[in-house]
């Protein structure tokens, strides 16, 4: 009996205007939206919103803990830069230090070499001065052996043979130039 | 020829448990598919979630947050969170509804005014409630708008009054208007191209073509306009302007 009170229902409704007005049809739709929405509500609820919303916070804790280490890892390669700046720095200064103590050694090095070598000539200038200076004594004491020799051989030529004025006056003479040409030798 | 045709209710099962009438009809049968659907898109874009979301997971996440930064932004974070999951569910239910009326011999349940009604009815009603729940018998001050002169005020309140109780009306109509006129113009688009002789048909043909773009884009559009608008009549209930 429902059902041909629904047919006739039916029947009115495509005679008159938009189906969608049929009262007929009413209950059951408010019934099931509600229903169907409900439905789609706690299916969502319980199993698609918690799902989406631990991945979004667990991907916000993900990029939040990684720009936490980045931020670390930056500090520490900044720590060790301005290390390595340090380090750098500290090794420039040793290294012109070492230049320095270098250079300075090097100086005293010279004039240490410079003042044993002035040292060394002046001994040996003086030792050269002695020698000439022995040499010269020598050399007069030579002449004085010759001319002692020279007049002990005039002597004994004079007293071994009769001597006249003029064979002594040439004697003389003789010594004399013997003399002189052993003292030119020796000037 | 009839282009209402394909809004007509059918009951497949007449059945009624304790004087209510839970017949399933076609329009039953499509809300529980979209409803279906909408579920089955979440559950697929969530089956293996990863920390780099693959297409399917990000336009999930994207749908998520599309209504969560909605609800921020009009009710606001503090308020808003807690009909997230009702606003959340409403916008998909509609959405797929919409959308899956455009599915060739399906049937849209949204271009039915009763449907659209019932949810109209309860989203204001419930807005109606909960500002008594607030506010107590302040929320009468809703109906009085700030910065009016007081010689204006009896003719303020009526209007305020009446646009308060038209709410449901333009709430539920805009929806339903919207799937029927669009659905309409394509029947009797279609109707054309049958009728019409080859060299006529590519015409209406074209125009079905690119309406159904159209209406893809108004099934989006509807269910938008009709969330924000619960959100805004939600924001209303707890904010008085």
């Amino acid at each position: 009996m429902i059902s041909v009170a629904h047919a006739a229902a039916e029947e009115h409704a495509k005679s008159a205007g938009m189906p969608q007005f049929e009262p007929s049809m009413f209950e059951h739709q408010i019934v099931w939206s509600v229903i169907s929405f409900l439905i789609l509500l706690h299916l969502l609820k319980k199993h698609v919103l918690p799902a989406i919303n631990d991945l979004l916070d667990a991907r916000a804790k993900k990029i939040e803990e990684d720009l936490d280490s980045a931020k670390l890892a930056r500090k520490q390669a900044e720590k060790s830069q301005t290390d390595l700046n340090n380090q750098l720095a500290s090794a420039r200064q040793m290294a012109s230090e070492t230049m320095d103590q270098a250079r300075v050694d090097a100086a005293r090095h010279r004039e240490q070499a410079v003042e044993e070598l002035n040292a060394e000539l002046a001994k040996k200038k003086n030792a050269a001065l002695l020698e000439i200076e022995a040499a010269k004594k020598k050399a007069l004491a030579e002449v004085q052996a010759t001319v002692v020799d020279l007049t002990m051989l005039a002597t004994e030529k004079l007293i071994a043979k009769s001597v006249t004025k003029s064979s002594a006056s040439s004697m003389v003479e003789e010594a004399l130039k013997e003399i002189k040409g052993s003292d030119a030798s020796l000037h | 020829m009839e282009p209402l045709h394909h809004f007509q209710v059918h009951k497949f099962v007449d059945f009624s448990l304790l004087g209510i009438d839970l017949s399933v009809s076609n329009s039953v049968l499509w809300m529980w598919i979209a409803a279906g659907l909408a579920f089955l898109f979440f559950t697929y874009g969530l089956r293996n979630t990863k920390q780099v979301p693959g297409r399917m997971q990000s336009l999930v996440e994207l749908g998520y947050l599309f209504i969560l930064d909605m609800v921020d932004d009009i009710i606001g974070k503090k308020d808003g969170r807690k009909f997230f999951p009702y606003i959340f569910s409403l916008f998909y239910f509609i959405l797929f509804c919409n959308l899956s009326g455009l599915i060739p011999g399906s049937f849209t349940v949204t271009s039915q005014i009763i449907v659209t009604g019932t949810f109209a009815a309860i989203i204001v009603g419930f807005a109606l409630l909960f500002g008594f729940y607030n506010h107590g018998i302040h929320y009468f001050k809703f109906f009085v708008p700030t910065g009016v002169p007081v010689l204006l005020m009896p003719l303020m309140v009526p209007i305020e009054i009446i646009s308060f109780l038209a709410r449901p009306v333009s709430l539920s109509v805009r929806l339903f208007a919207n799937m029927t006129a669009g659905h309409t113009m394509l029947a009797v688009m279609f109707f054309y191209v049958v009728t019409l002789p080859i060299f006529g048909a590519w015409l209406p043909f074209g125009f079905t073509v690119v309406f159904t773009g159209v209406e893809i884009f108004i099934g989006f559009i509807q269910a938008y306009i009709f969330t924000i608008l619960t959100c805004v009549y939600i924001n209303d209930a707890i904010h008085l302007h």
